[in-house]
């Protein structure tokens, strides 16, 4: 509870700061409403020159990429100290400042930064969810309404894990790497489609490496009524938690990695 | 038994592995391994304020590193208060402050009371005792009418004031001090060594001080380490350091007939500057009073200054002698 309000206080001194520059912010905002809404396009063109994609409708699709988008500028969005700002941390030495108070590293990362300017791709996400939630005609429960947060919430989670990849890699090589972007970004661009229109070595990456496929495509697929490889229910509903183990393995690893931190010099 | 002290270090080892860059020819570049300390052991008792010196690179802030828990050593042990630092860091960085001369712990573009607030949230200070001890240190420090100011508004000195009780809002027992009067005008200097004597006094607050400054050093520390090559070298008073090195005097001195030329041994070193003349000896080789009827013999003197020499020439000497 008590780490929750630090992370709420640490928050609200971020965007204060981020308001300081209040043209900058707008400009930079606009740019990501731009970049994201480009994205959106490239949807809208598939959509339009192909009207579907296997089993997925114009409307399935949308729903697709809307989910991508709002989960994984969520995180982008509250979680910027792991996906943005920790490689220049170790870099510059300012993770030792970090190490001088008595809360736990991982916490204190969190709540390092925050990416307001994000909201924009957050809202395109959002619009695309309900057209898409239109078109594909969902009929919605309690139950599917809360499926789907739960699918943002653990995507959330795998999100900050594979984003943790970079960081352990960089503590031990202290420049920033960026391999893991395959995982990350790459991810976010290959999974805003179903699974399904992979060939196998990605399907397999992923399911079981980044299971992108387990923490929003099954429980997607359902909410649309078109279950993936036609899973029972119960699946749609259990997979998505495979979101929050790999940032559970992911923040061991990094406690892990912690130790073997060396500072830079005075 | 063997009374502890406050803080104990013994046979300390730490080395960093260091890539060099790759040469020409070469798959990868040597791997080169530097050894930052070399078994160094003391103690410091509660209430101390001591300076540890050094020259560039000698594991200076390496040592403050380990103590303050960020790093952990190849060798060695560390109790503070009777606890091991990199063992269970959060409990330890409760009782420690640490001000980087060159690095910010503050948020840079917010005013520093919020910057107080969200540090009274992360070390979970209860309020009272916050508002009491944030209107001590603003107090002392003189910061009370730049709260408002955003940090990255303030200058240098200022900031260094502001960094100063951000670290010491949680009263710390111990305080880290990393080079912080690097880049002060004098005023400011003179403002933190004040300061940092009065936490001191009042607080019995521990404080070990890392500087190049040793105008800080004289005027705050009785006691001294000197570090070289990951090795403590001395440990002792500053006074009784210097009176080791402090073996040359520089005269200025100026004749009534501009062209005296006195006649000195070879040894002294004697150059013209207008019409005064600048003399350097060695105490050892003579005596003040024979220097004087030498000095006289050559004319009637209008003006003379015997100076030692300044602490940095002293310090850059000793340095020389122990080979760093």
């Amino acid at each position: 509870m008590d780490t929750i309000r630090l992370y709420i206080r640490s928050m609200g001194i971020l965007i204060k700061s981020q308001l300081q520059y209040p043209l900058s912010f707008l400009l930079q905002t606009l740019a990501q409403l731009i970049m994201e809404g480009g994205e959106m396009l490239a949807v809208i063109l598939l959509v339009d020159r192909f009207d579907h994609l296997n089993q997925w409708s114009a409307g399935d699709l949308y729903f697709f990429f809307g989910l991508m988008s709002v989960t994984f500028y969520l995180s982008e969005c509250f979680g910027r100290g792991i996906t943005g700002n920790f490689p220049s941390m170790v870099r510059t030495g300012q993770l030792d400042t970090l190490l001088l108070r008595p809360r736990g590293i991982l916490t204190q990362v969190m709540c390092s930064a925050v990416d307001p300017r994000r909201i924009t791709c957050i809202a395109v996400g959002t619009v695309s969810l309900i057209i898409g939630s239109r078109m594909a005609h969902i009929r919605w429960s309690p139950a599917r309404a809360l499926l789907l947060a739960e699918s943002i919430a653990c995507g959330f989670w795998l999100i900050l894990g594979l984003f943790l990849i970079e960081a352990v890699l960089c503590i031990h090589s202290v420049k920033s790497v960026e391999i893991a972007n395959a995982l990350t970004y790459g991810g976010r661009s290959a999974c805003q489609y179903p699974i399904d229109a992979f060939p196998r070595p990605l399907r397999c990456l992923f399911t079981v490496i980044a299971p992108f496929a387990l923490v929003m495509h099954i429980p997607a697929s359902h909410i649309l009524g078109k279950p993936l490889f036609s899973l029972p229910a119960w699946v749609a509903y259990v997979s998505p938690l495979s979101g929050i183990l790999v940032f559970g393995i992911m923040a061991f690893a990094f406690s892990r990695a912690m130790r073997f931190y060396r500072s830079v010099g005075s | 038994m063997e009374e502890k002290s406050f803080i104990e270090v013994h046979h300390l080892s730490k080395s960093f592995q260091v890539r060099k860059k790759r040469e020409k020819g070469h798959w990868r570049g040597e791997k080169k391994t530097i050894r930052a300390l070399k078994d160094v052991s003391f103690s410091i008792d509660q209430g101390e304020l001591v300076g540890y010196i050094g020259p560039n690179g000698a594991g200076k802030s390496t040592t403050v590193k380990i103590l303050s828990g960020i790093l952990t050593p190849d060798a060695g042990d560390v109790r503070i208060d009777g606890q091991t630092p990199w063992k269970d860091r959060k409990e330890h960085v409760k009782r420690i402050g640490v001000v980087f001369g060159q690095r910010m712990q503050l948020w840079w573009d917010v005013p520093i009371l919020d910057s107080y607030s969200l540090l009274r949230d992360i070390y979970r200070l209860n309020d009272a005792d916050y508002t009491k001890r944030l209107h001590e240190l603003t107090e002392a420090l003189g910061l009370g009418s730049l709260l408002r100011t955003p940090l990255r508004q303030l200058s240098l000195g200022q900031r260094m004031r502001a960094e100063l009780c951000g670290s010491l809002l949680h009263r710390p027992r111990i305080l880290f001090l990393d080079e912080p009067t690097i880049g002060l005008d004098a005023v400011s200097k003179l403002a933190l060594r004040d300061f940092l004597k009065w936490e001191n006094e009042t607080h019995h607050t521990t404080i070990l001080l890392t500087t190049h400054d040793m105008e800080d050093m004289a005027a705050l520390c009785s006691r001294v380490m000197v570090l070289g090559r990951g090795q403590k070298l001395y440990d002792g008073s500053l006074s009784a350091l210097l009176r080791e090195h402090d073996r040359t005097r520089s005269v200025e001195i100026r004749y009534d007939t501009p062209d005296c030329m006195p006649s000195l041994p070879p040894s002294v070193r004697m150059h013209r500057e207008g019409d005064t003349l600048h003399l350097t000896y060695a105490t050892c080789d003579f005596s003040t009073s024979d220097l004087l009827s030498m000095l006289q013999k050559a004319g009637a003197i209008r003006e003379m200054t015997v100076q030692p020499q300044s602490i940095d020439y002293l310090i850059a000497d000793m340095y020389r002698e122990m080979g760093l």
